[in-house]
């Protein structure tokens, strides 16, 4: 016999409910299904290069005062230098962006670890080592002794970010494969992919060494006991879907008028909140990253894309309302993930327990684009 | 040469109704641009060709056509004139150039908007009354069709109600031209012999009266005005591109040519009068904008107030004010077309005109970002924004008239400080903040859709840095109609005291 307590009364009970039920925050549906699995393809491949760029920074522009070529990856020819002035890129700012927004808004042990006397250690080790023969950077960092230990914090940042892109790029991109072999038809499979994806990794562990004069500094050393999904998924979902910089939405930046919340928890310009179309005044999105995925669309997803009445005219903001489709997957493959007790328990005290944890998830979501993306 | 304006768009349109009625629209279409375009071609090689420096008429033809009853086939092209016939030609191609190629009865409607164009062109050309009164009157049945069959919900009402008023005004106008014939026993109906007859001054009041009345109802001045919103309202958007852009200029036309050209002396003692009802017309035009909610009628009451600029300035008759009238002729010729080309574009796209429903149309990615900014660019220009044909015409309005009635020009100053009010209500409600729900699905515009309101904006900036392309045709011809060629003097246009002085001469 199947047990439940009472009906939510929360604004967002539905959602609730279909949680509760084993259903995720955005529904089933064919277009829903192309959209996502198109636009996570796409994100994949983008996510690809950024990680890859974020950790090629963090290892080999290690306090590299002024890191003109930080974006060519090694790779500076005359030839990439053309195509970077003439914008043939990827704009890897953006990546640069989340990593800052994760940096300023902290959360799980990596923010923990880099205020700790062992992080402080290591990097005032490496930043020995780095500037050995050079006594003016030596006396520059005697008299101002934080600045160069927080480059380091932000480049730990451009490395942990790195890393968990790296994994959520293969997770994309081997979605899309089982989509492309048939064997992905609806939300809740893609649900469970991520979800298994991001399970499979969970303590995958989280370091970062530098190689300076033929000798390894450990800045994150495995001994931090820092792992992927607590330390790296999590506050990313916190800093850059929830949060936010990257996605400036709805919300005023009207300072004067006190419209910025005065707490950083209490911020909503992330992903999740994020108004696709722009509006002067109040953030640009479609962002960078918009531009960067439509280089990257399968030709299904551009179908459709083309079939809608603006077609290709406003071709930024159909990719941000697919991808803030795909955010609230992957959001629900988070809150699954993290949920106290599994939703089909028939304790009542692990269904209360789920009920407010939900609940806490919902208060969240009252002025996301929840509803909007389930409207159309 | 003056004739095929007239008589290429008429035989054009007469061709066009002969055609299988069972071809696709986007063939009438394609025929009645060709025509247009020849037509807008010839325009210019007259305008090529056109001495500015000669103050008589140029390229006359003339053969009589009913001797028994003055009348005669008698074309003419100076300073006044020609400006207008090119503005037709122009508006016309733009016109049929912004008509849906799958518009219905098309083979109708475009032989319709040709025959409009060759009767304009004719009123403008005519040296002769009787024949300048048929062709004010014989592009009113075209339009009464083109307002009836393709305009909205109640476009019976607003067909009829412009049938209606624009008959009396052909009625008034036609009185007023027998009149002065009958009074001054002349025997012919010719333009440059009844200039040169005086009739008593009591006389010219009455006649002048009877021809203010019937042009102030076409212009429209304030209270003849009720059918000009109803008709833009109802009308297609290339209808009233034509109606705003050029028919209402057949009125200030009228008024320039013939009332002052023939009533001389009882316009300069009514001249105060009607400088003070320009001011009311043009503040009951701009006051009513601000109250509107539907975008065409903002336009369509803005015409109202831009047109009775116009009204100032002839009424300050010296050559300055009269240059300036024409050149607000071309102004807001080119303004209200661009104008209502783009809140067309607006309708189409929304499938609605309501300042109260559309927000954000500027938007870059959904929304209608050129639209939007050419919109910009038009009321700016029709706020008098410097760099703008709109400033040109109304710095000209009002230096020409101020010296005469100061007041009067200061009221409608006001009005034009009251165009930034409506314009910037409707902007800024329309083409800022969020796209609305309701149309964030919006369908592409074409670029078809956008090179006639590209066209337009890009010579309301020209006109507005060089204006003596126009004003070159007609600071000349425009003076003549106040002073008598032998007492003409090379005075400069901007020679305000000297322009008095030759007013109270006259």
């Amino acid at each position: 016999m199947t047990t439940r307590i009472a009906t939510s009364r929360h604004p967002l009970a539905e959602y609730i409910k279909r949680l509760e039920a084993g259903q995720d925050l955005l529904q089933d549906s064919p277009l829903n299904v192309v959209e996502v699995v198109g636009i996570l393809k796409s994100y994949g491949v983008v996510l690809d290069a950024y990680s890859r760029n974020l950790i090629y920074i963090s290892e080999n522009q290690f306090l590299v005062l002024f890191p003109f070529f930080k974006y060519f990856n090694g790779d500076v020819s005359l030839k990439r230098l053309t195509a970077h002035w003439f914008h043939d890129r990827l704009n890897y700012e953006y990546a640069e962006y989340c990593m800052k927004s994760m940096f300023w808004h902290g959360g799980g042990k990596l923010d923990a670890y880099l205020d700790s006397p062992e992080f402080v250690k290591n990097a005032k080790a490496a930043i020995q080592a780095q500037w050995r023969n050079n006594p003016f950077m030596l006396g520059l960092n005697a008299l101002f002794p934080d600045y160069l230990p927080e480059q380091v914090r932000m480049l730990s940042y451009y490395s942990g970010l790195g890393q968990f892109w790296r994994v959520m790029s293969d997770m994309f991109l081997s979605l899309s494969d089982r989509y492309d072999k048939g064997e992905i038809t609806s939300i809740p499979q893609v649900v469970q992919h991520i979800l298994d994806g991001l399970v499979a990794d969970a303590s995958k562990p989280i370091t970062y060494s530098v190689q300076l004069r033929g000798e390894t500094y450990d800045i994150i050393p495995q001994s931090a006991g820092l792992t992927f999904l607590m330390d790296t998924a999590v506050p990313y979902v916190e800093a850059i879907f929830f949060r936010g910089t990257p996605f400036p939405g709805t919300v005023s930046y009207n300072a004067q008028a006190h419209q910025i919340p005065s707490g950083q928890g209490d911020f909503t310009y992330g992903a999740l909140y994020a108004d696709p179309i722009p509006v002067g005044g109040s953030g640009i999105p479609p962002t960078l990253l918009m531009q960067d995925m439509r280089h990257f669309l399968p030709s299904y997803l551009h179908d459709v894309y083309r079939q809608t009445p603006r077609q290709e005219d406003d071709l930024r903001v159909q990719i941000c309302q697919s991808f803030q489709k795909s955010m609230f997957c992957v959001t629900t493959a988070a809150i699954k993930g993290l949920a106290p007790h599994p939703f089909d328990s028939q304790n009542p005290q692990h269904q209360q327990e789920n009920r407010q944890y939900l609940q806490g998830w919902m208060d969240r979501f009252e002025t996301s684009r929840l509803l909007t993306v389930n409207e159309a | 040469m003056l004739s095929a304006l007239i008589w290429i768009p008429i035989l054009g349109a007469i061709a066009i109704a002969l055609l299988p009625p069972d071809w696709e629209a986007y063939r009438y279409r394609k025929i009645a641009i060709t025509i247009a375009s020849v037509v807008l071609l010839w325009t210019l090689v007259l305008g090529y060709n056109f001495n500015p420096d000669q103050v008589s008429m140029q390229f006359v033809e003339r053969f009589e056509w009913l001797p028994s009853l003055g009348i005669s086939y008698h074309l003419g092209l100076d300073g006044l004139s020609l400006p207008l016939i090119v503005l037709n030609s122009f508006l016309t191609l733009v016109a049929i150039y912004s008509t849906d190629e799958k518009i219905g009865r098309s083979r109708f409607y475009f032989a319709l908007m040709l025959f409009l164009s060759g009767g304009v062109a004719g009123a403008f050309l005519a040296q002769n009354l009787l024949l300048f009164f048929l062709f004010y009157e014989f592009e009113v049945i075209p339009l009464y069709f083109l307002i009836a069959i393709w305009g909205g919900s109640r476009r019976g009402y607003a067909a009829m109600k412009f049938l209606i008023y624009t008959a009396l005004s052909g009625f008034l106008v036609l009185a007023s031209f027998l009149g002065i014939v009958w009074f001054t026993q002349g025997t012919t109906f010719d333009y440059e012999p009844l200039r040169s007859s005086a009739l008593p001054l009591d006389l010219q009041f009455w006649l002048l009266g009877m021809l203010l009345v019937g042009l102030f109802i076409k212009i429209p001045i304030f209270p003849f005005h009720t059918w000009l919103p109803d008709a833009h309202v109802e009308a297609s958007t290339p209808v009233s591109v034509l109606l705003a852009g050029v028919l209402l200029k057949l009125g200030t036309y009228g008024l320039l040519r013939f009332g002052v050209g023939l009533f001389r002396e009882a316009w300069i003692v009514l001249a105060p009068g009607l400088a003070w009802l320009a001011a009311v017309s043009a503040l009951y035009g701009a006051l009513t904008a601000i109250a509107q909610q539907d975008m065409k009628k903002v336009v369509a009451y803005s015409s109202i107030a831009h047109m009775a600029y116009i009204l100032l300035a002839t009424a300050a008759t010296t050559p300055l004010s009269l240059m300036a009238a024409v050149y607000q002729m071309i102004g807001h010729g080119l303004i209200s077309a661009l104008l209502f080309l783009l809140v067309g574009v607006v309708y189409q796209k929304t499938g609605t005109r309501d300042v109260r429903v559309l927000h954000g149309l500027l938007n870059p990615e959904r929304g209608l970002p050129l639209v939007g900014s050419l919109t910009i660019l038009g009321v700016m220009a029709s706020a008098g924004i410097p760099g703008m044909i709109g400033f040109i015409a109304e710095f000209l309005v009002f230096r020409g008239s101020f010296p005469l009635f100061p007041i009067a020009t200061l009221l409608c100053m006001i009005g034009t400080g009251l165009t930034a009010v409506y314009f910037l209500l409707m902007v800024n409600n329309v083409f800022f903040g969020r796209l609305t729900t309701p149309v964030t699905q919006m369908p592409q515009v074409q670029w078809s859709e956008r090179l006639p309101a590209i066209a337009l904006a890009v010579l309301i900036v020209v006109l507005g840095l060089q204006p003596s392309w126009i004003s070159r045709w007609s600071e000349l011809n425009t003076a003549t109609l106040i002073v008598d060629p032998a007492l003409r003097v090379e005075i400069p246009a901007t020679d305000l005291a000297q322009q008095n002085k030759i007013r109270q001469l006259d």
